[in-house]
């Protein structure tokens, strides 16, 4: 982990969530869309499951101690978010990758409703699944954006992964 | 589909049980309240840093659909080039926000109310719709928590944190939360639950008491809620009697609960004796 992808997380995580309680919350209420976590969901698919999961917890956690609810929440959540986002990477198709990213974050979503609902009473348990679809698309929207973005910025040579070559030959190697 | 390392596996195992581990904290008995604290108050002064950017855009794309019901501004709109519309959006908004100003002064010279405008400047942080919004006024401009929340017609919520200069609102309309209500037309008492989106659920205390579809239910009574009592929480919009006999009626919230913008916290309360109090 170098220094320079260790600021553009800690950066993007604090835009992110800025973007997410000023603009993206306001407008797309009361669907739970979330900009933080497409983004986790966008750095999954380009660096794999181990950068998903990392960012994710980071994010969900920030997330959860700014929030009402208990901490923790989110950041089970999410950090599973980038574990799957990372596993079912396709990386030749941004198109299909953010339909992916969308599905994934929206499921990630409406599991926190669940949880929150059974741990704090703060959320109902229906909202899980009558929000399901139009998160799917708002999150999907997001993603291209971000997806877009942050594919271009993790393939400069100072965000670059140190161990990209492995993790494209276990890709390889899953395909067979 | 990528297949995960063994040390990844390990990974997300312990990220998972820590995680779990900080929801028993927290549930336990609050362990992380000073946690809590610190990243709202952190996260608050960035919002309100920020609002002067993100605000606007905000604004404005709320701005678009309630522009489009406005015949005159639609005349105008259209000769109108791509930047003009911006700005037109943008003085709409404030217009909604003129009247706004204006429904929070007529609510607190009728009410009695000492009431202190606040502007929204966040939602929740984590995903979507949280149940709570930061304002732009904190411990400095005498905000404290418990203090009640209205938009000048309707309750709002209660505060939730407050910091020297920014304060989060728990919305009534918060599924966890409950309001002590009074039926205007028959004075019946009773507990309206936050429902979300779908506004509240009215349950008498009294199981023989009358609900009918219209009746307004306003914060109350004295010294039996968390809330400034006398301020309208909403209009019966159906009532629904069980076979025990027990009545539940849906409530349409006076104030929406996902287009709050401007809002004014109840600081004092002339006149009727009513201390704020200190609430969940």
């Amino acid at each position: 982990m170098t220094r320079a992808r260790v600021t553009a997380a800690l950066t993007g995580m604090v835009t992110a969530l800025l973007i997410q309680a000023g603009v993206v919350a306001p407008v797309t209420a009361p669907w739970p869309v979330s900009l933080p976590l497409v983004l986790v969901a966008a750095v999954a698919l380009v660096d794999g499951p181990g950068a998903g999961m990392s960012l994710g917890f980071a994010v969900g956690l920030v997330a959860d101690l700014g929030s009402p609810h208990p901490a923790g929440v989110l950041a089970l959540c999410w950090l599973g978010v980038g574990l799957v986002c990372g596993m079912v990477a396709d990386r030749r198709s941004l198109r299909r990758d953010a339909l992916a990213a969308g599905s994934v974050c929206a499921v990630g979503s409406a599991l926190a409703t669940l949880l929150l609902a059974v741990v704090h009473g703060g959320a109902l348990a229906t909202d899980a699944v009558v929000y399901l679809l139009p998160t799917v698309l708002g999150d999907t929207l997001l993603a291209l954006g971000v997806l877009a973005v942050v594919r271009r910025m993790l393939r400069t040579d100072s965000l670059r992964a140190p161990h990209a070559g492995y993790t494209e030959l276990v890709v390889a190697g899953g395909r067979g | 589909m990528r297949k995960l390392s063994r040390r990844q596996r390990l990974s997300a195992m312990v990220l998972a049980a820590v995680a779990v581990c900080f929801i028993t904290l927290d549930l336990g008995g609050g362990a992380l309240r000073d946690a809590h604290t610190g990243v709202r108050g952190a996260l608050g002064s960035l919002y309100r840093g920020t609002d002067a950017a993100v605000g606007p855009a905000r604004r404005w794309i709320e701005g678009v659909p309630s522009a489009g019901t406005n015949e005159a501004t639609i005349e105008q709109l259209r000769g109108d080039n791509a930047r003009l519309r911006g700005r037109i959006a943008q003085l709409e908004a404030d217009r909604r926000t003129a009247a706004q100003l204006a429904a929070l002064q007529h609510g607190a010279v009728t009410s009695r109310h000492r009431l202190l405008p606040a502007r929204v400047v966040a939602f929740g942080p984590g995903q979507g719709f949280d149940w709570t919004v930061t304002v732009d006024v904190g411990t400095g401009d005498g905000v404290h928590v418990g203090q009640t929340v209205t938009d000048g017609a309707g309750l709002v919520g209660r505060v939730l944190h407050a910091d020297a200069a920014t304060s989060v609102v728990l919305l009534a309309a918060d599924p966890g939360s409950g309001v002590g209500v009074r039926d205007l037309r028959t004075g019946e008492i009773g507990v309206a639950s936050g429902q979300g989106t779908a506004g509240f659920a009215f349950s008498p205390l009294d199981p023989a008491a009358t609900v009918q579809v219209g009746d307004q239910l306003a914060t109350g009574p004295n010294g039996a809620t968390s809330y400034v009592a006398g301020i309208l929480v909403g209009t019966v919009r159906s009532v629904h009697r069980s076979a025990d006999g027990t009545v539940r009626a849906t409530v349409q919230p006076t104030a929406a609960p996902t287009a709050v913008d401007l809002v004014g916290i109840v600081v004092a309360v002339d006149g009727s004796g009513l201390a704020v109090r200190a609430g969940r």
